[in-house]
């Protein structure tokens, strides 16, 4: 470890890594919001190697040049080893006064920040917080403002084993699992795969900058976005009823987003608007969310601590994170004391959050805190549910195959239709296995029946080949998930019912575009059966697949390097980009890779309708 | 049998064996499915090709990747239409996929029916006896990634064919050293060039070669 940090430059392509020297442990938090975090020193840890690292993100926060080769050259190592490879020295060294070599401690703090979180007996946010995670600071590249932190950095005294069993623990010790401060490879790299994949596909989400691999796998994972608050940082404030501490976060929050340009409004005449503008972009941010955590099958376990999501309804902490092949609308978590909610329970909490920041907005403006249920008819209330069924409906339109202009014009003029198809469309999408409940490996489950996806692509290339619509076994042939039995596939007359509507709602969406705009319905139909293939193809990532590649990655592990790591991973996200408009750049890859990529592809096949 | 084999290449170039594909299927607004060797980024791959073929007023296609599972109502259609056209690609995955997918037989059936099946490089490898001519020669082959061993296809013609083919002595080395040990005739064709299949009529389109005997001869 370098004591004083230089800046190494490459001879040949004359880069420096300066922006590297900003991840020193300061952070604007820090000083704006004493008391929303813990600060540590901080030690360097040996044995560490990169054994991965996101050229293309370090490109777009600065952090290398942009025409820095994607590949891991040995200053760049030693500059990201440097950086992030470090153990803080936490409430158990110091007890213990366990020493380290002067030159290996850093000579700034590194912060852990205090949210609330349900697994800590206190239920007020008062212990909790960043229990094996600190930031490393932030680094600002062409007018966004990025965070970093990393995970696996020693056990803080956030953590909830140190508030459940009353005592610190030393970083590492094994007779603790979470709480022992550390990190695995493994975790990083599920975290990469899935991030970079919801990334391209339109979700929000925290992305994997680099991770760090030392002995028996163990790992630092470092992470980036914009902005890496979370409602639980304010609602620990907010239950504690610190007015002081929660105005210290919305304004850190909001001059964050103001200076990203995260927000339409930049300026605000008074404090009042300024914190209802606030609470408004959750409304906004959160039923988009919820919306498109139902329609793309993402379980992401909202709750009432706001913890597992970022202010702008981005996906952090990736460990309970699942998309679904199947609408596995019954699907809970068994996190051992508690199961989690539902994917459709996620619309409810999402709303209790919107509640809890009107709630917020009123405190810091009036200075009183009001009981949650004062605003439980609040117009912002109100325009989440609104939005939140805009965005369902228009959800369905784009999942359908519908161009932009297309969905436009058909929320704005032929809302009924949509609405009408979108309620037979659930009709199927939630229709559940006679099998009842049952248990799975992390949880337990009801299963779905049908493949949506699998209608949506299908329907309109048969319909172009036939010029007719389908007879009901053929559709329920069609549309039958690997889930269903016999039983489950009655053509009972409420089913042939609603496999009538859905073609004839279906096409009316068609024929509205067709008289409106005067295209014909074989143009149109045809359009659809292409972007459909893209949008519904058959080979989507579940939860389940990721856990199975993360497998088979740590296995080819060893003989893979960094740069490697990151091309398997961009070609795994350009596989799973259903955007129908993406322009494609296939880079020719070596033969070792698409061995490789043949493995993951039918890991994602077989796990297509799983969770 | 009605058969199209196209070496490779663009749209331009390709121009004239479409015409001959499209002359084959003989009807208005066919049904045309297109077949991937690999489902990978392959809906892209269906796109040009709908774009390509709707200027030719085309409308009605079937997208048909089947290294995935599929029902038997798409495939019941698929056997329907009016043409098949298999891509480019890996040839041995390709072939894998094909085995696996039981569509040998029935593909066979469909031309043997007089359907209009058409292939590009891989795609028409494919309609010949076996798929040698992918890991062939070994400075130009398809890498073997799913180690298949049974290399036999689907046997619709007795001739062997090597598309993206470069007029060059290399080339002909190891042509003319190979079929010195087979009756067969290797048909090699530069990209834009092909052949057409109709019954027992054989057309060459473009500049094509062929290796017999350890001989070259010059088509056309």
């Amino acid at each position: 470890m370098n004591s004083i940090k230089k800046s190494p430059t490459d001879e040949v392509g004359k880069r420096s890594y300066t922006n590297f020297s900003q991840l020193n442990g300061e952070h604007p938090f820090k000083t704006q919001v004493p008391g929303g975090r813990v600060e540590y020193k901080a030690r360097y840890r040996k044995g560490g190697k990169v054994a991965f690292f996101n050229f293309e993100l370090a490109k777009e926060m600065g952090l290398i040049a942009k025409n820095h080769p994607n590949s891991l050259t040995p200053d760049l190592e030693r500059e990201i080893l440097d950086t992030f490879s470090l153990t803080i020295i936490n409430e158990y060294d110091l007890m213990n006064d366990i020493k380290f070599a002067e030159e290996d401690i850093f000579p700034n703090t590194f912060m852990a920040t205090r949210y609330l979180q349900l697994q800590h007996p206190d239920k007020m946010g008062r212990t909790s917080g960043d229990g094996r995670t600190i930031w490393n600071g932030s680094v600002k590249n062409n007018g966004i403002t990025w965070d970093v932190s990393s995970c696996g950095t020693g056990g803080t005294k956030l953590s909830p084993a140190c508030n459940i069993n009353k005592k610190f623990y030393q970083t590492g010790d094994p007779s603790v699992s979470y709480g022992c401060g550390l990190s695995e490879v493994a975790e990083g790299l599920e975290t990469l795969f899935f991030s970079e994949v919801l990334g391209k596909n339109g979700f929000k989400t925290e992305r994997v900058l680099a991770i760090l691999e030392y002995d028996k796998g163990i790992g630092i994972n470092v992470r980036a976005n914009p902005n890496l608050i979370r409602p639980s940082h304010f609602f620990s404030h907010l239950r504690q009823g610190n007015l002081e501490t929660l105005k210290q976060v919305a304004d850190y929050y909001i001059s964050r987003q103001v200076e990203n340009k995260a927000w339409e409004v930049t300026s605000f005449k008074t404090t009042k608007e300024k914190y209802y503008y606030l609470a408004s972009q959750m409304a906004r941010s959160f039923a988009e969310t919820a919306a498109k955590f139902e329609n793309e099958y993402i379980f992401c376990w909202l709750d009432w601590d706001g913890d597992n999501i970022l202010m702008d309804g981005g996906i952090i902490d990736y460990g309970s994170i699942r998309q679904f092949g199947l609408f596995h609308a019954e699907y809970r978590y068994d996190d051992v004391q508690r199961y989690s909610t539902t994917i459709l329970e996620q619309r409810q909490k999402a709303r209790y959050i919107v509640q809890c920041f009107i709630q917020i907005a009123d405190f810091l403006t009036t200075k009183k805190k009001k009981s949650l249920s004062h605003f439980r008819a609040h117009p912002i209330m109100q325009s989440f549910d609104k939005h939140f069924i805009d965005s369902k409906n228009k959800n369905l339109l784009q999942k359908i195959g519908f161009k932009k202009k297309d969905q436009d014009h058909l929320l704005k003029n032929h809302l009924d239709k949509v609405t009408r198809f979108r309620k037979v469309f659930s009709y199927f999408e939630r229709s559940k296995s006679k099998r009842g409940m049952y248990k799975v490996p992390d949880g337990i489950n009801r299963d779905a029946l049908f493949c949506m996806r699998d209608i949506l692509r299908e329907f309109p290339q048969l319909y172009l080949t036939r010029l007719n619509t389908l007879s009901h076994e053929e559709f329920v042939e069609i549309i039958k998930s690997s889930y269903a039995r016999k039983s489950d596939l009655k053509l009972t007359d409420i089913r042939k019912k609603q496999i009538n509507r859905f073609q004839s709602h279906y096409l009316s969406l068609i024929t509205a575009l067709e008289k409106d705009f005067n295209i014909s319905r074989t143009h149109l139909m045809l359009e659809l059966t292409m972007r459909s293939s893209v949008i519904n193809k058959c080979d989507r990532v579940t939860g389940d697949s990721i856990t199975y590649i993360v497998q088979k990655v740590q296995k080819l592990r060893p003989k893979l390097t960094a740069h490697e790591l990151f091309e398997l991973s961009q070609q795994f996200a350009l596989y799973q980009n259903l955007d129908p408009d993406q322009k494609l750049v296939v880079a020719n890859s070596p033969e070792r890779h698409k061995n490789i990529m043949q493995n993951l592809y039918s890991i994602v096949r077989e796990c297509r309708e799983g969770l | 049998m009605k058969l199209v084999f196209y070496s490779g290449g663009d749209e331009k170039e390709n121009l004239t064996l479409d015409y001959s594909f499209l002359e084959l299927i003989d009807k208005k607004n066919p049904v045309i499915t297109f077949i991937p060797s690999s489902s990978y980024l392959s809906e892209q791959e269906f796109k040009s090709f709908v774009r390509h073929y709707s200027k030719f007023k085309i409308t009605r296609f079937i997208y048909f990747p089947i290294d995935v599972p599929f029902d038997k109502i798409i495939f019941s259609e698929v056997m329907r239409s009016d043409a098949i056209h298999m891509a480019g690609g890996n040839t041995f995955y390709f072939l894998n996929s094909l085995r696996k997918a039981k569509l040998l037989p029935q593909l066979k059936k469909f031309a043997e029916k007089g359907g209009v099946l058409s292939g590009l490089s891989a795609g028409a490898i494919m309609m010949t006896e076996n798929i040698e001519m992918a890991g062939y020669p070994d400075f130009d082959r398809d890498e073997n990634i799913v180690n298949v061993k049974n290399l036999s296809a689907l046997n619709l013609v007795d001739f062997l064919f090597f598309p993206h083919f470069k007029n060059s002595p290399r080339y002909d080395a190891v042509f003319n050293k190979y079929t010195r040990s087979t009756d067969k005739i290797i048909y090699a064709c530069p990209d834009g060039a092909g052949i057409v299949v109709k019954n027992d009529e054989i057309r060459f389109i473009g500049k094509c070669y062929a290796y017999s005997k350890g001989h070259k001869f010059n088509i056309n």
